[in-house]
């Protein structure tokens, strides 16, 4: 199967995954980890996108010709948006986490339905 | 020199800064130091492009594209983020006068105003994408700082959802690089006109709007917005309302530059209109069942937040002018109003049914209230009035006279509520120990005066509204939709 159809599809089931982890799941820690499956699922809808069947990895290669380097080798801005989004879920994860402790702490559970039940 | 950058460097690194000394005897007086200089930051920059790295404007062929990232600053944004510094900087002076203030809190509040400045300026939409990300975890931070229980599953929601919604937002931003080949708005929005629409820039499409109704409050995340207000320490709900409702307003810009002038324009105009409306008429109707007026506030702002996003949606100069003129004045008197519930709950408590006879004990606190709550309704001579005059007008002439008649409706649900909180909590008689109760809290004379300064600004700009009015409209000129325009002349 072509590598980039795969991908996306690949990353179509983990935000599959991650939707019904999110919604379904009665657990403050699961939902933290669907949620990071579909970030992991949108990075890698990004990365497919830029993919190139055969291309250069987007780093010049000074033995290759410039203008046959610039034509074969993969798109590398989603590349660049990936990395930023991965250290921007980093922080979102370590707040949620933060906060799930102290809910812990608090009700000695990790059950959604009971952390944020409306009084 | 173009020192634009420095709009969002300074309060970027001074975040940084905050956040090591955040335990320092010197926190306060460095929190007062930088409130004054926010002011300054918007005068900074000088008008059009500013370059980060790339090369600038390059050629391919004979079309030009942009290379690199890049903020620009006009009349339009750069009174959209003086407003912005100055709530911040109010905000900031205040949080010198509570006891727990830390640098944790400054350094916050800092950072979302250098991340909702930056979504503002940027042309480049994954940059707007990474500080729209960084203005949601500061507004869930700064929650968390109000210390209740509510507060943290308020934050805890708003991060769980927000999570989700940026996901999406970015899944939009990568389908729409992947139809135009660019980052860049002007660009992306050129590349949409001339080439056909695909399936990849509706569901680019669909997701900036997600993005968008998360990012500003409008439905279906209002609620968790509302909540987030509701349980934030009442004059840090003043900043949390001043970045949802510019973030609100440069997203729906962006919407407005890449879809504008594209036949899908139809539909997503209907949307924005039918969610806003929503926005405005449950904002009211919940309004109007509060009986604490910090959520009362909140549900006010939703609304109020609709008000903006109808004028931004139905895509005429006149109507982006009014909804962009209508959210700076909301964000003016609305900070004034959550100023005064600060002091409500300083004196006793924002619960409407546990204060009352206020009136006695601080008659000039009623007095601006009273005049911010005149601000909010809509009448005059305040900039509320001009600028729901405006929105009004802008609606007549897009032949949506109901739209019209329903802001008149849910203007008369406002001054219901609104009265109905100012006699309970000032005018409704109660017994002489809470009267002697109430007086012996000490007002800080800061609040008082801050209150005063937003409210002659709510003044001013309802008396010589042209003052914004014009700076604005050569610019909402160009962003206005054109097929819009030719309809409503050919009908």
């Amino acid at each position: 199967m072509d590598l980039q159809l795969a991908s996306f599809i690949t990353a179509g089931a983990l935000v599959v995954l991650g939707l019904y982890g999110f919604f379904f799941v009665d657990n403050v820690i699961k939902k933290i980890i669907a949620l990071s499956i579909i970030g992991n699922g949108v990075n890698l809808t990004l990365v497919a996108m830029g993919y190139k069947e055969g291309g250069y990895a987007p780093i010049y290669i000074p033995s290759v010709e410039f203008q046959v380097f610039a034509r074969e080798m993969a798109y590398p801005l989603p590349q660049a948006l990936v990395l930023t989004n991965i250290v921007i879920g980093a922080s979102m994860l370590a707040v949620m986490l933060a906060l799930s402790i102290v809910f812990y702490r608090k009700y000695k559970t990790l059950k959604t339905s009971v952390i944020l039940k409306e009084d | 020199m173009n020192l634009l950058p420095l709009i969002v460097v300074v309060p970027l690194i001074t975040a940084v800064v905050f956040s090591y000394i955040y335990r320092s005897k010197y926190v306060k007086p460095l929190t007062l130091f930088i409130g004054f200089i926010l002011l300054v930051l918007p005068l900074l920059g000088t008008y059009g492009p500013y370059f980060f790295g790339g090369h600038g404007i390059v050629y391919i062929g004979t079309i030009p594209l942009v290379s690199g990232i890049v903020y620009t600053l006009n009349p339009l944004k750069e009174t959209m983020i003086f407003t912005l510094m100055l709530i911040g900087s109010i905000v900031l002076v205040l949080s010198t006068r509570e006891r727990e203030l830390s640098g944790v809190f400054t350094s916050l509040v800092l950072m979302g105003l250098a991340s909702v400045s930056a979504v503002i300026l940027t042309e480049d939409l994954f940059n707007l994408y990474v500080f729209y990300e960084i203005a949601a975890i500061t507004q869930a931070g700064l929650v968390i700082l109000s210390g209740t229980e509510e507060a943290y599953r308020s934050a805890f929601r708003y991060l769980l959802v927000g999570t989700m919604a940026g996901s999406i937002l970015l899944l939009g931003v990568g389908l729409l690089l992947s139809a135009t080949g660019s980052l860049n708005i002007g660009d992306m929005g050129r590349c949409l006109t001339v080439n056909p629409l695909t399936p990849t820039v509706y569901g680019g499409l669909l997701m900036l709007i997600v993005g968008l109704a998360y990012g500003g409050g409008l439905p279906p995340f209002h609620t968790l917005k509302a909540d987030l207000y509701a349980r934030a320490k009442p004059f840090v709900a003043a900043i949390l309302q001043a970045y949802s409702k510019f973030i609100l307003i440069a997203l729906m810009l962006v919407v407005l530059k890449l879809f504008g002038n594209l036949p899908i324009f139809h539909t997503t105009r209907g949307v924005l209109i039918a969610l806003s409306v929503f926005a405005m008429v449950f904002g009211t109707v919940m309004a109007l069942l509060q009986e604490d007026y910090r959520k009362l506030l909140a549900y006010h702002t939703v609304s109020q937040g609709g008000y903006v996003a109808l004028g931004l949606a139905l895509g005429t100069p006149l109507a982006i002018l009014a909804g962009i003129f209508h959210g700076i004045n909301h964000t003016l008197y609305k900070s004034a109003l959550f100023i005064g519930a600060h002091i409500l709950d300083k004196i006793k408590s924002t619960d409407m049914r546990k204060v009352g006879g206020l009136l006695l004990v601080t008659p000039t606190l009623a007095f601006l209230i009273l005049c911010a709550k005149l601000a909010s309704i809509g009448i005059p001579p305040f900039n509320g009035f001009q600028s729901k005059l405006l929105l009004a007008e802008a609606v007549m002439n897009a032949n949506m006279p109901e739209l019209a008649v329903l802001m008149l409706i849910l203007s008369i649900g406002t001054f219901l509520y609104m009265m109905k909180a100012f006699y309970l909590i000032f005018l409704r008689p109660c017994s002489e120990e809470q009267l002697r109760e109430f007086k012996d809290v000490k007002i800080s004379k800061y609040y008082i005066l801050s209150l005063g300064l937003l409210l002659v600004l709510c003044l001013f700009l309802g008396i010589y509204p042209d003052i914004v009015i014009d700076r604005l409209y050569p610019v909402v000129e160009d962003i206005g939709v054109k097929w819009v325009l030719e309809s409503i002349k050919n009908s």
